[in-house]
């Protein structure tokens, strides 16, 4: 009775299982399928199957360079937002002050703030500073969005992080260096990790912030838009195709070098 | 008990030390001596002072005036992490990303020792804390409350400190268990023959371990005695209750106020009386008579309590189980203490 109850339930979880990757994998898949094509218009199925689409993509010199300001604004995302937010995190962990809870809460609200206005409030800002927008400009307004989302990132991972042990190891002999070299930096290791991944896909991925920053250098995101929404070819689904599978092997990579970062020696 | 008789070297002075946060002055001018070898216990309720006492001896906090003193050597100014000395966290702070092994070693690591000598000093420390071997390899975190508390003290033996310190390290703990750890702790001062200093908010538990004990109330310590004299003698009312239950009497006009009876020769302003001395009196043998009815009986193993009232005043009494047989609430008779047993209080 019961075992037969089991079985009929597992069917169910695995079929709920495929139902889910279904929709996270039918869009991608359909977006490969798109850059197969030959032709300007989407349709299916195809008439012609071609690579035409990749052959062109890698061959020309905007495909690197969008992928280059993409990965430029998102590196230096990373590199700045982690190091804010890894601070922030810290004291957040190390003091307790009157309004802790409430600027913990402070500090998201920009994420609620709708990202166009945000982009073009930055734009307004910079251009009364007389400043001309380019990719540095576009990475200045990620990370007003992302550093908050990273500051969170990285706080939950300390929220269990007793912070006598910096006292306990400072008291056993370690100097304040050593402290943070033993103690602080191994707690943090984590969050940064995930706070870095984070960010590099908020960066990666963003379009209504971008828009409005980045002056004369286009981003990934921006040309993809552009391109579908006015001149279409199946060049754009490829380059999507190309960047997924760059931002992938740029996740998978993290991934893979977490062990190495969180459980030295 | 018996050291006592002869004179220990002091290795642990201050001199009028204080520390305020703000509006609150958290220790007011305390001084203490503390001898070596001794195992001292500073005891008082949360928000007493005793944490911050404690860290400004540690070296992990500055005293805004006063001076430390190390075997006469003044280290107000040497941070922690230059002080022969060793805390034990109320968190214990053991380092969870590491092992056992690795917690242990930890101060040895910083002083540059080499590996394999690492490893066999924290060895000997494991046994030395009764801690299995197998431990050495195994994360902190997967160990119990007690292995935790043992791998703690460990660590701070590793560092070889002249001075112990520990702030509520067992507060934390159920009773049973630290019933064990208690009395472990005590042996553990005897083999190392360290100088231990010891804050707990458990009058109890510093009894049992302590060679001497600091009361500390409101940043400033109120009596300094060995526990035999903290129970047989407090100075204050404050002492006095800070230890369970007792009967407190107002003396007023040469009577007892709350009884209604002569109370002559007592000068004091308080007399008194622990439960265990407060018994029925019904031959009339007793200095001090009264009469009471029972209104409760708890049986506390070895002992009953009563609870008595004696002409609307709610009075406490301990009596052990034999002499305790027969008498139950409701019972109205004659109750009794004597004048030796009764400590008078001028505060």
């Amino acid at each position: 009775m019961t075992g037969s109850n089991n079985s009929a339930l597992r069917v169910l979880r695995s079929m709920w299982l495929l139902v889910v990757l279904l929709l996270l994998y039918v869009p991608i898949a359909s977006v490969v399928l798109a850059s197969l094509a030959n032709t300007r218009y989407m349709r299916f199925p195809h008439r012609v199957w071609s690579l035409d689409a990749y052959a062109q993509a890698l061959g020309t010199y905007t495909t690197a360079n969008l992928h280059l300001t993409s990965l430029s604004i998102a590196v230096a995302v990373v590199i700045v937002s982690v190091i804010i937010a890894s601070f922030g995190a810290l004291a957040f962990a190390r003091y307790d002050w009157a309004g802790r809870k409430l600027f913990r809460r402070l500090v998201l609200l920009p994420v609620f703030f709708p990202q166009p206005v945000l982009g073009l409030a930055l734009l307004l800002y910079l251009t009364a500073l007389g400043i001309v927008p380019d990719w540095k400009t576009a990475a200045f307004a990620h990370i007003v969005w992302v550093v908050p989302i990273v500051t969170l990132v990285i706080s939950i991972r300390l929220y269990h992080y007793d912070v006598a042990q910096e006292e306990a190891a400072f008291d056993l002999g370690a100097t304040r260096l050593q402290v943070f070299r033993e103690i602080t930096l191994p707690a943090l290791a984590p969050g940064i990790v995930s706070g870095a991944l984070f960010a590099f896909l908020l960066s990666w991925s963003n379009l209504p912030i971008s828009v409005f920053t980045s002056g004369a250098d286009t981003t990934l995101p921006e040309w993809l838009y552009s391109r579908t929404a006015t001149n279409y070819s199946p060049l754009v689904p490829a380059v999507a195709v190309i960047g997924t599978a760059a931002s992938a092997a740029i996740v998978l990579l993290a991934a893979a070098l977490r062990p190495v970062f969180t459980r030295k020696r | 008990m018996v050291e006592a008789s002869e004179p220990r070297p002091g290795i642990l002075s201050t001199h009028g030390i204080s520390k305020s946060f703000g509006e609150l002055r958290a220790v007011d001018d305390v001084s203490i001596e503390i001898a070596d070898g001794e195992f001292f216990t500073i005891v008082g309720p949360s928000g007493s002072g005793k944490s911050t006492l404690v860290r400004i001896l540690a070296g992990l906090d500055r005293p805004d005036s006063g001076n430390i003193l190390l075997r006469g050597e003044d280290i107000t100014a040497t941070p922690a992490n230059a002080r022969p000395t060793c805390m034990v966290f109320q968190s214990l702070a053991l380092f969870t990303h590491r092992t056992v092994g690795e917690n242990i070693e930890f101060s040895q690591k910083m002083k540059g020792v080499a590996r394999d000598a690492r490893r066999e000093h924290a060895l000997r420390m494991m046994e030395v804390v009764r801690l299995p071997r197998e431990y050495y390899a195994r994360p902190v975190t997967q160990c119990s409350g007690g292995e935790q508390q043992r791998v703690a003290l460990a660590r701070a033996l590793a560092s070889d400190p002249e001075i112990l310190f520990f702030d509520e390290p067992l507060s934390a703990i159920d009773y049973r268990l630290r019933k064990i750890l208690e009395v472990e702790m005590k042996d553990l001062h005897r083999r190392t023959g360290k100088t231990f200093i010891y804050i707990t908010h458990s009058l109890e538990e510093a009894m049992v371990m302590s060679d001497r004990i600091a009361i500390m109330r409101s940043g400033t310590l109120i009596q300094t005695g060995t526990p035999h004299e903290i129970y047989r003698r407090p100075e204050s009312r404050f002492v006095a209750e800070f230890m369970g239950e007792v009967n407190i009497f107002t003396v007023a006009d040469g009577r007892l106020a709350e009884l209604g009876i002569a109370a002559a020769q007592i000068e004091a302003p308080y007399l008194v009386v622990r439960p265990e001395y407060l018994r029925p009196a019904g031959n009339g043998d007793a200095d001090f008579r009264f009469r009471a009815e029972v209104t409760n009986d708890y049986m506390l193993g070895s002992r009953t309590q009563f609870h008595l009232d004696a002409g609307g005043t709610s009075l406490v009494a301990e009596l052990p189980a034999l002499a305790a047989a027969g008498i139950a609430p409701g019972d109205v008779g004659e109750w009794g203490f004597d004048r030796a047993d009764a400590v008078p209080l001028a505060d």
